[in-house]
């Protein structure tokens, strides 16, 4: 492993947080709070203080990173982003265990938007801005910003963009890596400009608007009010964050192929079709479930679309409690929870396309025992599927099972709990969807009840969902940390 | 500056990776999508998969808003044909490989014809550079700038030289009778340095002079370098550069000794070649090379598909007393090796072809300022060696060159002005029209305002 450029580059990521801190530290200034503008100002400090030597005195030989040391970095730069930014809710008090402070800030990186808070009474409003606007980065990705910033920080970056930007392969939109970053993030900031916009003109005030942006932006759910959106009473503003949701669990590079006049490539797309009829006909489900609950079909077409949305895009907020409905409904989000949005989006899950390819090939095994010598290529957006890759995605898929089962146990270990409530504990934080079933980790619930163990364990889940499995699971790789 | 490159075979790939390492945005087009996989790990740069020679392929990776295309496959036809449809399809500039000897002889037509602003062939470009090396064959490199005006030799210190151990501002004093050249550049134990006047040269330092093509010569001379003359060349493998070479070199009266194990190519050689001495039989087997007179030839030329043949042989001659060996070698992680063990010319026909390349890039660049009339890489591509044309626009001219400034690890090396070379001191100045040469560690000078300004 080249440990010095390691350094060097975890060096540069620390100092992108510690600048991504300012905005927070900003709006501590504005709403006159000492204490909260101290919690931002010292966790700055904090983290410029390691980053800095770590930028400037780690001299590496050479700057290449081979593939191990590309998803090395990318797993321990997210470990070590979120731990430094969990000091801010230690310094305000916000969250004074070190461990619940963690997993705000993993939940708030890996857009999960599953909160330890209880009491939303006193929230500094600071570090709550801090604690969403860690959503707004990590659904883009730190690396990526950390690179349209300083595209020349090292010589191979395909490894790290692939490391961090969900889905099975990288489409590039310009030639060089960091053009390509530089142009999603604007996308990405362009649209949350849209929708902050929106919100204010249907009634926000801009510091709720900006934190909700963030929220459904990164697609992770963390609002400043304890009944998240269903404190507004606003139908239009449920209707625009519906829609934000949706829009944000589309491949980012799609928009921009629509912005630049080539219409035709966003809607061509199959993987955009395949996550427009799975949500459209959840949401059709669900409404139809839910007309007996609430009578007309608007309303429940409110509730339903809403609740859908949140679960598909993997955002997490709630307008209502959804353990209240039938059980046919709660079963479609249970299965949504697993498939997440499109690759390239900035939401979590397994992703349309992995879950399209693994309908294709298993049509093609029943398809193979009647007809074995036909010869069956598993074909996706037009063109013919790479063998290897459909072989990635079925292994993918069963480590992606696996660590929900291995989760749910290692949080039943505890004792605390039910089977329900441990198990989507553990599926909603590798999805990064926020909410689980049930009455503790439900919509209108927190996961402040569980035990520091369970809560590392499920920070560790957040973090291997987020960065699809591998860049975690390799940390735990002994010949990572071998010499060569 | 958008740039396509299709075939990513060894030329397209060592391009790919100079062109986007110079901030250039490159893509890639092959058929072979584990070669373009590698690619995408390595390079900075986009990959699609496809046929450049269909016209979808192309049009999917943007040929319209493409500055250069260049076509590197392995075949002459089909990079012929990416370059027709691709200046059809709006790329501005189209280069094409073509190497068959066939081809050489229309290629005027066929440029004209096809639209192709440039037609590379790697082969018979090695085989000039090998022709230039037996024509001095004390030089491990030369390279000649400003149409042939200048030359830039690249020797090996001996201990028993009289350079050996001075300085370089002492020298004029301690040899009077030495003529006068730029010391341009000198690798020593894998640094490249530009020497200054208090610069020791010592045994073993690669150094590149640099003057006028009479001046260098008469260096030489005095150095005791110039006794030997190459009156018989041995040749090792029959292939298209062997056939340049010949056609090149047979007509100064040298005589050729071509050994080429496939009896068809052999026979096709012998028929083309009829001057030439062609040998069918195994040249990497040692008593046939003695029995073909590897004693008494001057030069040995190693140009074998295989590096490693090519390696071995090339070490057999020189350890049999041959005084010129010359091998070619295209992979450049075996550079290093082959020159630690003695061999100093080594030939590459991937970066000659790669030099010149991007030599044309650099040119399209900007159009406005000093182009970049020649680029020529020095030690592996540790320095460079440039040539501008000075123009009456530029603010450097008619101001000496010790009131202006100088970027930083550069080297104005000689003017050349109407026929006659100038090896600059403080008090010279460039003229318009001037061809200026300048050494540089960093890569990618695009213009020669860059290098000096007031």
């Amino acid at each position: 492993m080249n440990k010095r450029q390691v350094i060097r580059l975890l060096g540069a990521i620390l100092l992108v947080e510690a600048a991504c801190m300012a905005p927070s530290l900003v709006v501590a200034l504005i709403y006159r709070d000492p204490g909260d503008a101290a919690a931002m100002l010292y966790s700055m400090l904090i983290v410029l203080a390691a980053g800095l030597p770590m930028r400037l005195l780690a001299k590496p030989k050479h700057t290449d990173l081979r593939a191990r040391e590309g998803f090395a970095v990318v797993g321990l730069s997210w470990v070590l982003m979120s731990l430094f930014g969990a000091l801010p809710f230690v310094f305000s008090g916000m969250l004074p265990s070190y461990v619940d402070a963690f997993f705000e800030a993993v939940s708030g990186f890996t857009t999960t938007g599953s909160t330890v808070v209880a009491d939303f009474d006193h929230l500094p409003h600071g570090c709550t801005f801090w604690r969403s606007f860690t959503h707004w980065v990590g659904g883009m990705g730190v690396l990526v910003l950390t690179l349209a910033v300083l595209p020349k920080l090292t010589g191979r970056t395909s490894h790290l963009v692939r490391a961090e930007s969900p889905g099975p392969s990288l489409s590039k939109i310009a030639p060089k890596m960091g053009d390509t970053a530089k142009i999603l993030y604007r996308v990405y900031a362009a649209m949350s400009a849209s929708m902050f916009v929106l919100l204010m003109v249907f009634g926000m005030s801009p510091y709720d608007a900006a934190i909700h942006t963030f929220g459904t932006a990164g697609t992770g759910g963390f609002s400043n009010y304890g009944a998240s959106i269903a404190a507004f009473h606003s139908p239009a503003i449920e209707v625009v964050i519906t829609v934000y949701m949706l829009l944000f669990g589309v491949n980012l590079a799609l928009f921009y192929s629509l912005f630049t006049g080539s219409a035709k490539d966003f809607f061509r797309s199959e993987e955009l079709k395949w996550y427009l009829g799975m949500s459209g006909g959840a949401i059709l489900i669900c409404s139809l479930c839910l007309l007996p609950v609430y009578g007309s079909f608007s309303t429940a077409l409110r509730y339903g679309a809403f609740q859908v949305a949140t679960i598909v895009s993997t955002t997490g907020f709630a307008t209502t409690d959804f353990n209240l409905w039938p059980i046919a409904v709660k079963a479609v989000l249970l299965v949504l929870m697993f498939v997440g949005s499109c690759a390239g989006s900035t939401a979590g899950g397994m992703k349309v396309v992995r879950v399209a390819l693994l309908f294709k090939q298993g049509k093609r095994e029943i398809a193979s025992t009647f007809q074995p010598r036909k010869m069956q290529v598993v074909r996706f957006e037009g063109k013919g599927v790479d063998e290897n890759m459909l072989h990635r995605v079925t292994l993918f898929a069963f480590l992606y099972v696996l660590l929900v089962l291995i989760g749910g146990l290692l949080v039943s270990l505890g004792g605390q709990y039910d089977l329900l409530t441990n198990f989507t504990a553990a599926l909603t934080c590798v999805s990064n969807v926020g909410p689980g079933f049930g009455e503790v980790v439900g919509p209108v619930g927190n996961f402040a009840g569980f035990s520091p163990f369970s809560k590392l364990v499920l920070s560790l889940l957040m973090l291997a969902g987020r960065l699809e499995l591998y860049p975690i699971l390799v940390l735990f790789h002994p010949s990572l940390w071998h010499k060569a | 500056m958008r740039i396509m490159v299709i075939g990513a075979g060894k030329v397209g790939r060592t391009l790919a990776e100079h062109l986007s390492s110079e901030e250039y945005d490159v893509t890639i087009i092959d058929q072979n999508e584990e070669i373009l996989r590698e690619c995408e790990d390595r390079l900075d740069v986009m990959c699609v998969h496809g046929n450049g020679a269909n016209a979808k392929t192309l049009i999917d990776a943007g040929v319209d808003h493409t500055d250069i295309l260049i076509a590197a496959t392995a075949g002459d036809e089909v990079n012929m044909l990416v370059c027709l449809m691709g200046k059809r399809l709006g790329a501005k500039y189209a280069i094409a490989r073509i190497r068959d000897p066939q081809y050489n002889e229309s290629l005027t037509l066929l440029q004209r014809e096809l639209g192709i602003d440039m037609a590379i062939n790697p082969e018979r470009a090695t085989a000039q550079e090998i022709s230039r090396l037996l024509r001095y064959p004390f030089a491990s490199n030369i390279e000649p700038f400003a149409k042939g005006l200048v030359e830039m030799v690249e020797f090996r210190v001996q201990s028993k030289d009289r350079l050996n151990g001075l300085a370089l501002k002492d020298l004029a004093s301690k040899h009077p009778g030495l003529p006068r050249v730029l010391y341009a550049a000198v690798e020593r134990s894998g640094d490249v340095t530009i020497p200054s006047g208090d610069f020791v040269l010592q045994d073993g330092d690669r150094v590149f002079v640099a003057g006028d093509v009479v001046t260098v010569t008469s260096f030489f001379r005095y150095l005791g370098r110039d006794t030997l003359r190459i009156k018989d060349v041995m040749i090792l493998g029959g292939g298209r550069i062997s056939y340049y070479l010949a056609k090149l070199i047979v007509p100064t009266g040298i005589r050729v000794t071509i050994i080429e194990i496939n009896p068809a190519k052999a026979r096709k050689l012998s028929e083309d070649l009829p001057q030439v001495n062609v040998i069918c039989g195994d040249g990497t087997n040692q008593e046939l090379l003695e029995q073909e007179g590897l004693s008494t030839t001057d030069a040995f030329i190693a140009l074998c598909d295989r590096d490693e043949e090519n390696l071995m042989t090339g070490l057999f001659a020189e350890r049999h007393g041959v005084p010129k060996v010359v091998v070619k070698n295209n992979r450049i992680t075996y550079a290093s090796i082959i020159e630690s063990l003695g061999l100093d010319s080594v030939v590459s026909p991937r970066h000659i072809t790669g030099a010149t390349l991007l030599r044309y890039v650099r040119a399209r660049v900007n159009a406005d300022g000093a182009k970049v009339e020649k680029l020529y890489r020095l030690l592996g591509g540790a320095a460079e060696a440039l040539e501008f044309e000075a123009r009456l626009t530029d603010s450097y001219i008619g101001i000496p060159l010790k009131d202006l400034t100088m970027r930083k690890n550069t080297l104005i090396a000689v003017i050349a002005r109407r026929g006659k070379v100038i090896v600059p001191f403080g008090n010279d100045h460039i003229e318009a029209g001037d061809s200026v040469v300048v050494i540089a560690k960093e890569r990618g000078l695009r213009d020669l305002n860059e290098v000096i300004s007031r």
